[in-house]
């Protein structure tokens, strides 16, 4: 009994921390000026909600929240390569956008 | 509780205590850096290192089971990834800022970094050679 109450607390205790780094971690992901600086705070934001899973699994006894865990790093992982290489496509896309309209107005002119 | 117990508990909170001050120190180099590029030289720490500690903490509350092996295999995983993440990062923020010269310095030319780096290491060779000599 003595010991359940202790691991209980702990495990409380834990989680309270967490939830305030993460929630410092939210507001880097507010406040960051550049697009990479959110995805870095969403990136770590994802690295600690990882840590809460796996000491709820622990808390409530349950061994099927790790393999949540599990699928929660690569969805993590994935969402952070796919956004930022959409992002780069979206980038070099308006450039030469900008680019060939800069080059058809300089050929009217011509 | 007898005495293996508690050190199971001792150790595993030390372990989870290592993993909130790397968490602490990510956060603050977050906070105190001024530029994302070093931001992201601290928060690659605790993608890696943090994570481990603490997983490793609750490896030793949660003792011999399958939930320590996906508690491994997250880690392993995690070792791989966050690597390859911060890259990808870097390069989103390479390609898309337009004045990156007033933050760092860049090379056109690889080979010109290469020439300086030698330069820097004969350097320090012939400075160990001058000091063993001497």
């Amino acid at each position: 009994m003595e010991k359940e109450l202790i691991y209980h607390s702990l495990f409380i205790l834990l989680l309270i921390v967490i939830s305030f780094m993460l929630l410092i971690c939210l507001i880097r992901a507010v406040k960051g000026p550049r697009v990479a600086d959110r995805l870095m705070a969403v990136n770590m934001m994802g690295t600690m909600v990882m840590v809460m899973i796996s000491v709820l699994a622990l808390l409530l006894q349950e061994g099927y929240l790790v393999d949540i865990c599990l699928i929660y790093a690569m969805i993590s992982f994935l969402s952070v390569v796919v956004i930022s290489k959409v992002y780069i496509g979206i980038y070099e896309e308006q450039h030469h956008k900008q680019e060939n309209t800069k080059g058809g107005n300089a050929d009217e002119r011509g | 509780m007898n005495a293996v117990e508690w050190i199971r508990l001792i150790v595993g909170c030390l372990f989870i205590l290592i993993g909130m001050v790397i968490f602490f120190t990510e956060l603050f180099g977050v906070f105190h850096f001024k530029y994302v590029l070093n931001r992201m030289h601290a928060a690659a720490m605790g993608d890696t290192l943090g994570i481990s500690a603490c997983l490793i903490g609750l490896m030793i509350f949660s003792g011999f089971n399958f939930t320590t092996l996906k508690m491994f295999l997250i880690i392993v995983f995690l070792w791989f990834a966050s690597p390859v993440s911060s890259h990808v990062l870097s390069r989103l923020e390479a390609a898309t800022n337009e004045n990156l010269s007033a933050h760092c310095e860049i090379y056109e030319d690889v080979a010109v970094l290469e020439q300086e780096l030698a330069a820097v290491k004969d350097d320090k060779n012939t400075r160990k050679e001058e000091a063993t000599v001497s």
